[in-house]
């Protein structure tokens, strides 16, 4: 224990400057006493939960919950870096920061990623420097929801799976009171460093929050074992802050209103043509929820949102800036809400609603070009003043009768979409880039039915049939390099939605001695799956250096992807516990065309049959091994992550194959008494150099984007 | 019952009838195609290129060497004797050729070429104005050639690259550029008394370009630039009289456009 405490004082010395270090221990160990009194006084009432009910409480498909304290017990620089901690989610690495799930190996607007409950927002940068999970801060996160495929229709249009970030909320107190947390975390390597504080309190009718944070992190370096490291230009700095004022208009009546501001600065992506100069994200949005209305109403559920981002880009810290100064400005807004009613009869749940999301997307591209003592300027729309609006109205049904329970769903969305462009192509009467208008009318639901067959084992079967509509960037998007390859893309106003149909199995074992154990398979056929085809250079040639052609998107035939998920978690009773988890997707397109190059020309066009689907992360496993002391106050965990091979590449989209890797993680949880705690241990131990599957490449290379070397870390937290 | 049963046997029957009208139709028969690879050669004096030496005299007597030849092609066009054409822009309508860049010597043509006589081969030497736009190209080799907006924007037709000895028998280094002239109001040349855009592309049709396309075969036709050819006929280019850079200088241009229409010439065809 002295040995611990003696390490941990080295590592935090060599990090923290010193009069914060002595600053801290005075902290951790003396106040809390002093507060201990006041603390025996608290009475602190439930938190007021303006959500509906919690989506892993359905139980026939596969989900999965991450509460807060697990959030804490792992060391999470960024929220999509740890999804990828999940079965069957990854991520796709662009740089330092904002990793991009992939769930299933469906991305982007394919999954309904929002925050805590429906506040949606559309990204500001084209090529996703920033997705949704990057506006928000682990440290404000209470719980984070995953259910994988089309099942849940209430939070929008849902066609691979929902990724719910519930953010934190204040709650009410018996007596007026003010609390605070504040944590501060350390990452060698890139020499990172957070911190985050948050003061909340309040009455019982009126409670608040108020937080903050800032990260800055240098570049990193790869791992060494095999020769290769290499430093990346992955440095970031981001911070924010977040207001929320609750209000208990009657004890069953609450309102929220909050307020978040998330910012970037100077944040380097390697993979892509520019670099995040600057990011400004604002979210305002008003709760409003009421409960136990009468015997038959259970609940109401209000929300309002507005998410405004701010996004400028440059390559300033490329090679070629000298040459060609490029620099991209981006505005999106997107405006929306939901609402909806719980209803309650007999063995009859109801919730129906109705939501209406609008987005509203503006950017340019300018480059300036100097030759000859003069400067050539080019100003270029990416959007301009491109607009997707979609209305929904949603019913979700349970019941159970006998052994069995059944859940069903029903969702019709309006969608329609316009944008100012001017932009025509049409070449030999074929329109590439034209009519811009657009409007759908979407129809998914699903239906599952769960058997339990004894107090141990259930088995549930789900059907579902989940439409999306075309997003901004597949309708609107105008030349640049956003995909997987390095190629310029096109959008294609004319998109149609595409449509994932799935059947899920899912096996569920949970005995008290044993643990829990789960088995999921998955089979899905796409309608109108939507990939991208390259265009003639006598059509349209690209606008980014380095992108050799451009691309548009649109919609072939169908798709298929299948695969499983297992999970198996031991009982917590136990000293020694663990889990183990593994994760494999298989996709097909049955047909697609691949262009024959030499050099940079293309000389041919062939047909692939049953290409791979590109971006499909390999099978992989992991194994997590811990041991409870003290009480279960000081905890050592061992993680084993092991990933395959991934060689079913797309020819098509000459995806090259991926190397497996296996690394060894461990860290170490001491509370050292009820106000604070500490999280150290080292990721990556042997310093292998790897790369996942989806980690995009380095612009202009062939070099993937390898993941960081072995890093050290500590986090220290203390709330009083 | 029985009655129902035979009733939809025999509408069954009539839509199967009424759907065959007795006419077959033929099916629309797939053109037979072959393939197309253009080569580019530059010789001088009849000979082939030799880069770097002071070694060649042009019609005005200057003596010259040449360093750098880089220029672009487009619309490429085969003609048949029967007044059909293919212009060759499947894929792409304008052709980067660079001397130091062997990916750019050879065009294997994207295209699928019908099959038959053609009677000749046409393009436009540079690049046609509608498609001359700057930032077209952000990419090396093409991107170099980039032509400065105030200057008329879009590309270089051709940059030429290379020294003479003036009279003084001292090299100096030339720049022998083509690409969108300009009209200066009076007689200094700067960019503000810039009036009007002048497009020195030109249409080149290649003499004695007469071949066949047989069906899956690949026609490879060698064109020829005889770069002595810029500097004579119809006009001896002077270079000290015009000196080294002319893109600013439009009579000069001018008289490499006149110049150019005799540049290019068949090599082989196999």
């Amino acid at each position: 224990m002295r040995l611990f405490i003696f390490s941990t004082f080295v590592f935090f010395h060599n990090t923290l400057k010193k009069d914060l270090l002595l600053f801290v221990l005075f902290f951790i160990y003396l106040i809390p006493s002093g507060l201990a009194q006041q603390e025996e006084e608290t009475v602190m009432l439930d938190s007021i939960v303006i959500q509906d009910k919690k989506i892993n409480e359905v139980s026939y498909i596969a989900s999965n919950y991450i509460s807060k304290k697990e959030l804490q017990n792992n060391y999470t620089r960024d929220v999509g870096d740890y999804l990828r901690s999940i079965p069957n989610v990854s991520g796709i690495r662009r740089g330092g920061a904002s990793i991009d799930p992939v769930v299933r190996g469906y991305k982007y607007s394919q999954l309904n990623v929002i925050l805590s409950n429906g506040v949606k927002i559309e990204g500001g940068c084209p090529n996703r420097m920033d997705p949704v999970s990057a506006h928000i801060e682990a440290e404000d996160i209470e719980n984070i929801e995953i259910i994988k495929g089309p099942f849940s229709l209430k939070y929008g249009p849902s066609f691979g799976g929902v990724i719910n970030l519930i953010s934190e909320n204040p709650r009410p107190f018996e007596k007026f009171e003010v609390h605070a947390n504040v944590l501060y975390g350390h990452e060698s390597n890139w020499n990172g460093k957070k911190v985050h504080g948050t003061v909340y309190g309040g009455n019982k009718k009126i409670y608040f929050q108020l937080g903050g944070g800032y990260r800055n992190y240098g570049n990193y370096e790869s791992g060494s074992r095999e020769g290769n490291d290499t430093t990346y230009s992955s440095a970031f700095r981001k911070y924010n802050y977040i207001g929320k004022l609750g209000f208990s208009l009657k004890p069953n009546h609450h309102l929220m209103l909050s307020y978040d501001g998330v910012h970037g600065r100077d944040v380097m992506y390697p993979a892509l043509p520019m670099d995040e100069k600057t990011d400004d994200t604002y979210i305002i949005s008003m709760d409003y929820a009421a409960e136990n209305l009468s015997p038959f109403v259970k609940s109401v559920d209000v929300k309002i949102y507005r998410s405004d981002i701010q996004h400028i880009m440059d390559n300033s810290q490329r090679p070629n800036y000298s040459f060609m100064q490029m620099v991209a400005d981006v505005n999106a807004i997107n405006t929306g809400g939901r609402a909806n009613v719980s209803m309650q009869l007999s063995k009859h749940s109801i919730l129906a609603g109705l939501d209406y999301e609008n987005i509203k997307k503006d950017g340019k591209r300018i480059g300036v070009m100097t030759m000859m003592e003069t400067t050539s300027i080019n100003v270029k729309n990416l959007w301009l003043d491109a607009l997707i609006q979609n209305a929904g109205l949603f019913a979700e049904y349970k019941t159970f009768f006998s052994s069995f329970e059944i859940n069903a769903g029903i969702r019709g969305d309006f969608n329609r979409a316009t944008s100012g462009d001017t932009l025509k192509i049409i070449n030999d009467r074929i329109d590439y880039f034209n009519e811009v208008n657009s409007q759908y009318i979407n129809l998914s639901a699903s239906i599952g039915i769960t058997k339990t067959v004894n107090r141990w084992f259930n088995v549930s079967l789900a059907f579902g049939r989940g439409t999306r509509s075309p997003n901004m960037l597949e309708r609107y998007i105008k030349l640049l390099p956003v995909g997987y390859d390095k190629y310029d893309y096109l959008g294609n106003p004319q998109l149609k939605p595409e449509t994932n149909n799935e059947i899920d199995l899912t096996l569920h074992f949970n005995e008290e001695k044993i643990g829990n154990i789960y088995l999921n398979f998955f089979y899905s056929y796409v309608q109108d799956y939507i990939t991208a085809n390259l265009l003639p250079s006598s059509v349209i040639t690209p606008q980014s250096p380095g992108a050799p052609g451009v691309k548009q998107f649109y919609n072939t035939e169908y798709i298929t992807s299948k695969g499983f998920e297992f999970g198996f978690t031991s009982p917590i009773k136990y000293k020694l516990g663990g889990s183990v988890v593994a994760a494999y997707t298989y996709g097909v397109i049955p047909s697609i065309t691949k262009y024959i190059t030499e050099g940079t020309e293309v000389i041919d066009a062939v047909e692939i049959k049953n290409d791979a689907l590109p971006e499909i992360p390999p099978l992989e496993a992991t194994l997590n091994v811990y041991y409870k002391l003290l009480k279960g106050n000081l905890v050592p965990r061992l993680t084993i992550r092991a990933v395959a091979d991934q060689r079913h590449t797309s020819e098509a989209f000459y995806e090259p194959d991926t190397p497996g890797f296996c690394v060894l993680n461990f860290a170490l949880r001491w509370k050292i008494n009820k106000y604070a705690e500490i999280n150290t241990g080292i990721t990556n131990i042997f310093d292998r150099a790897y790369y996942e599957h989806l980690n995009r490449r380095i612009i202009g290379t062939k070099t993937n984007l390898y993941e960081p070397g072995r890093v050290f870390f500590a986090t220290i937290r203390v709330n009083i | 019952m029985r009655n129902i049963i035979i009733f939809l046997i025999l509408c069954t029957g009539i839509i199967f009838i009424s759907c065959n009208d007795g006419t077959e139709v033929e099916p629309e028969r797939e053109q037979d195609m072959g393939h197309l690879t253009l080569k580019f050669n530059h010789f001088v004096d009849g000979k082939p290129l030799i880069t770097d030496s002071m070694m060649y005299v042009n019609a005005a007597g200057n003596p010259y060497e040449i360093n750098e030849v880089m220029y672009f092609i487009s619309d490429v066009t085969l003609h048949k004797s029967d007044g059909t054409k293919k212009m060759l822009d499947d894929w792409k309508d304008i052709h980067y050729v660079e001397i130091d860049i062997p990916s750019t010597i050879t065009w294997n043509v994207f295209d699928d070429i019908p099959t038959g006589t053609y009677d000749s081969i046409t393009f436009i030497f540079g690049i046609p104005e509608e498609k001359n736009k700057s930032f077209m190209f952000v990419n090396p080799p093409e991107d170099k050639m980039m032509w400065p907006d105030l200057l008329g924007g879009g590309y270089h037709y051709m940059m030429i690259n290379g020294k003479w000895l003036d009279e003084s028998n001292e090299e100096q280094f030339y720049n022998f550029h083509l690409g969108i002239g300009q009209l200066y109001k009076g007689d200094v040349i700067d960019y503000d008394s810039i009036y009007a855009f002048v497009q020195n592309y030109f249409t080149v049709s290649l003499p004695d370009s007469s071949f066949s396309i047989e069906k899956d075969n690949t026609k490879e036709i060698e064109i020829i630039m005889n770069i002595e050819s810029w500097f004579k006929t119809p006009h001896n280019f002077d270079f000290n009289y015009w000196g080294g850079a002319i893109m600013e200088i439009q009579p000069a241009m001018q008289m490499g456009k006149e110049n150019g229409y005799d540049v290019f010439s068949i090599g082989y065809i196999k």
